[in-house]
């Protein structure tokens, strides 16, 4: 994908996506327009010095419907929901809640955020849970380095987990697994509905 | 005169830390003349004066020196305390032992000798003081108000209310000013016209309110209480007591199509006009420059379709002289003009966004003219090149203030809140319209102005992008503009409609001419000065005259209300009295040895100096000789200083008392 982190924005009624800045609105259930741009999320993320785009650019980009910018960078994937932003925000914006809901949208849309194996990793894990109604650690590992192109990594960390009963070779399986099942089509009515996103 | 006390003031720790008050006072008592001595924490607070006031009595004082701060600071406390303790007033004197000695030295023995030379050349002066007696001045009660913009209507009817005659005196051909051309008003949006409008009829309604509209302030003599104000009425060509304000000499000028400076030259008006239809008075001009009639002689239809004769092309410009006792200077202000070559200016304006030549690149005011529902398009917003609606509007905060570059350094003021504004008023005429605001920061001091302003972007949706444009241009019929959000780091550029300035307020022209007609001060920029930025916001440090609205510093229409009605009370205050009592800090010519040269005539900038001709007892002219008017001259001391005979001295400052005070030290 192309690096459009500093490219010049052309503002205009088409560029600007309102559709989007409803959407993560509607998601997050927090107004986005409300933040003046005070930096006070970036000052105190945690987080702040892996991500491309600090938490309160984030915000700006939204402001100005740039969806391709949030979602192309890795910082919504970084973000560690710690909800310290949330917490001391002056204008009432709940960040963790949008960048959940911009993880909801990127999810949805394949994301544009290639880079970030975050995803795959959370796609991987919830198969996981649909199959064996509980999380089989060995496949998730084999399966997240094998997808990501990545066949050697942490492999030298298998056999110490091994040893210590962290890691099982074979996986075993929820005795309730219909339970699961009802949880995960109970989610599916719903988001057809509309009630979940 | 050798009965003095000296009182030394230790200001808390401001004197007493770098200087030592217990030897100062010590060395006092030694001087000639001084009969007793003290030093005191706090001199002006309540139990201090009680100590001088009690030492004048035990120790039959008859001359005081006060060693603590500024004269400026508290000389009136002194004095007031010395005339409540039996003694002339004018007998108490200061050293100024804080700002001249304390505050600006380290070095305490010497700082302390500094102190006691200060101290023993006032007891020197006060020495030959004499007792002086204050001048009364007869106060005339009627007001000058220069400028019938907002601040000097509201100063002109809170005066006039208050049963005092008033003279409201306009440069333009009707009152109302600016606010007159805006459309609504930040923050509540009510309509400018509808607030204002009123105020104006009021004004030419009322008994006591003297209206000279196309008029100009001549020239300015005399002193508080005594102005003599010379206005120049301005040919209107229409007799004002004959018009009735019908209108048809302006539908049948055939002059139709000069552009109307009401209208930010949006529309055009015949030679014969009211700037607009609720102009007050609602009597019409004649442009001379543009008329046919003035140009070649060859129309003169106005004249003969006006029914009841007013039309007058023999009109003279005419010198009225009026009587007043106190004058409110209210000329409020202009828009930076960013054309290559500025009217009255030395500073270019901005080349980067086209000087001006852009047709769809307005300011603020062409704006509101736009937005106006009395405006040349009745309130539709059309961008003026091709009369297309704009989609996309592009303001831009900022332009001229805030720019050491352009010579203005300072924030006006009004600017982030009347974009706020603009950005709403396009919302509700192009509901399809997205409005764009470049600003470096927004500045939104005032009750309910940043709610104001937050709902422009919250609720408008007006998208405001933090940083200056760099560069405006003309592409096809786009505008496009050319800057960066400084929230996200990268470069922005918008295809704007229409773009819309908000240039910087500056001061009226010639607002310098006026201030020295006046005699008043004025900064760098041309804004007039106040006496004291805190505590005498109103008045000039010239007596007699005080200040309202933009005229002193730029300002939204609350403020400038707010300070017209204080200068208003300013001025009731003033008239509140019937005599005036003045410090008689004032010249005197010695008439037996005055050569009558008049040096001191040509000198005198309050032209106080009158020539006197001295006669026998048969009426006989022996010669003529200076004399020094008391309720004009200022003290200034200028003509003592010129006099070639020395026959000119200033009470409270004598050559002697002069000389004595050199050489204590």
């Amino acid at each position: 994908m192309k690096n459009i982190k500093n490219t010049k924005m052309e503002l205009s009624q088409e560029t600007m996506n309102v559709g989007f800045i409803k959407k993560v609105e509607a998601l997050s259930g927090s107004s986005v327009r409300r933040c003046f741009q005070c930096g006070k999320c970036s000052a105190g993320c945690p987080m702040r010095s892996f991500m491309d785009h600090p938490p309160n650019r984030i915000v700006r980009l939204i402001q100005l419907g740039q969806w391709e910018r949030v979602l192309a960078g890795r910082s919504i994937w970084y973000c560690a929901s710690c909800e310290t932003c949330s917490t001391r925000c002056p204008n009432k914006v709940d960040l963790a809640a949008i960048m959940d809901a911009l993880r909801k949208l990127s999810w949805d849309a394949d994301g544009p955020s290639k880079e970030s194996y975050v995803q795959l990793a959370n796609k991987l894990f919830i198969n996981n849970i649909k199959q064996y109604g509980r999380q089989y650690e060995m496949r998730l590992a084999a399966v997240f380095n094998v997808k990501s192109g990545q066949f050697l990594k942490d492999l030298m960390l298998g056999p110490k987990l091994l040893s210590k009963g962290k890691l099982k070779m074979f996986h075993s399986k929820n005795k309730n697994l219909a339970e699961i099942e009802k949880i995960f089509s109970r989610i599916e009515e719903m988001r057809k509905k509309g009630d979940a996103p | 005169m050798s009965r003095i006390g000296v009182f030394i003031c230790h200001c808390g720790e401001n004197i007493s830390r770098t200087v030592d008050v217990e030897q100062v006072a010590q060395a006092a008592r030694q001087m000639v003349g001084v009969t007793y001595a003290c030093d005191y924490k706090y001199m002006c607070s309540d139990p201090g004066q009680t100590l001088l006031k009690k030492a004048v009595a035990e120790h039959r004082l008859e001359g005081i020196v006060v060693a603590a701060c500024s004269p400026r600071m508290h000389e009136k406390t002194f004095r007031n305390a010395a005339q409540a303790a039996g003694l002339n007033p004018f007998l108490c004197e200061m050293a100024n032992i804080r700002e001249h000695c304390s505050w600006v030295h380290d070095d305490r023995v010497e700082a302390t000798a500094k102190a006691t030379d200060i101290v023993h050349m006032l007891v020197e002066r006060v020495r030959k003081n004499k007792k002086l007696i204050p001048i009364t001045v007869p106060v005339t009660k009627r007001a000058l108000i220069i400028g019938g913009g907002i601040a000097g209507i509201q100063a002109a009817l809170d005066i006039a209310d208050c049963g005092h005659q008033v003279v409201l005196v306009e440069r333009e051909p009707s009152i109302g000013g600016h606010m007159a051309m805006l459309s609504e008003t930040f923050p509540t949006l009510d309509c400018s016209q509808c607030i204002m409008t009123p105020r104006m009829v009021d004004v030419v309604n009322h008994p006591k309110i003297t209206l000279h509209t196309y008029s100009e302030i001549e020239s300015v003599d005399g002193y508080i209480g005594n102005f003599s104000i010379t206005i120049k009425k301005k040919a209107r060509s229409v007799d004002m007591a004959k018009c009735t304000g019908c209108g048809v000499c302006m539908e049948k000028c055939p002059q139709k199509k000069i552009p109307n400076e009401f209208d930010k030259n949006l529309g055009f008006r015949p030679a014969i006009y009211v700037p607009f239809p609720q102009a007050v008075p609602n009597t019409p001009v004649i442009d001379r420059e543009h008329c046919t009639k003035f140009i070649n002689g060859k129309c003169g239809v106005c004249q003969k379709v006006c029914g009841p004769g007013a039309v007058d092309y023999e009109q003279q410009d005419e010198l009225i002289v009026e009587q007043v006792g106190a004058i409110v200077v209210a000329t409020g202000f202009k828009l930076y003009d960013i054309t290559e070559k500025p009217k009255g200016s030395a500073i270019k304006g901005y080349g980067e966004f086209g000087h001006g030549k852009i047709p769809d690149v307005i300011d603020g005011l062409t704006f509101e003219r736009l937005a106006s529902a009395s405006g040349p398009t009745g309130g539709k917003i059309i961008r003026p090149s091709d009369g297309k609606e704009p989609k996309q509007v592009v303001f831009v905060q900022c332009v001229g203030s805030r720019a050491r570059e352009k010579g203005i350094s300072y924030c006006s003021k009004v600017c982030c809140m009347y974009t706020a504004k603009h950005t709403m008023l396009y919302k509700h005429k192009v509901h399809d319209g997205q409005a764009y605001v470049f600003f470096m920061d927004a500045r939104t001091p005032g009750k309910s102005y940043d709610e104001f302003w937050r709902r422009a972007i919250e609720e408008e949706e007006a998208v405001y992008i933090r940083g200056m444009v760099s560069r405006v241009y003309q592409k096809g019929d786009k505008v496009v503009v050319m800057g960066s959000d400084i929230a996200v780091g990268v470069q922005v550029e918008i295809e704007a409609d229409l773009v819309v300035l908000a240039t910087a307020i500056q001061p009226r022209d010639g607002a310098d001419t006026l201030a020295q007609k006046l005699g008043i001060s004025y900064d760098k920029y041309n804004f007039y000065s106040e006496a004291h930025a805190k505590l005498r916001p109103v008045e000039c440090a010239t007596a007699g005259i005080y200040l309202a609205g933009a005229c002193q510093g730029p300002k939204d229409i609350p403020d400038t209300v707010s300070q017209a009605s204080a200068a208003a009370a300013k001025v009731m205050t003033l008239f509140s009295k019937d005599q005036l009592e003045r410090e008689p800090i004032v010249a005197r010519v010695n008439e037996k040895f005055c050569v009558g040269c008049l040096a001191c005539k040509k000198v005198c900038a309050y032209g106080a100096v009158e020539e006197k001709e001295i006669r026998d007892r048969q009426g006989n002219l022996i010669r003529v000789v200076a004399y020094v008017n008391p309720g004009v001259c200022s003290g200034c001391g200028t003509c003592q200083a010129t006099c070639p005979s020395k026959s000119v001295e200033l009470d409270g400052y004598t050559d002697e008392q002069v000389m004595a005070m050199l050489e204590t030290l």
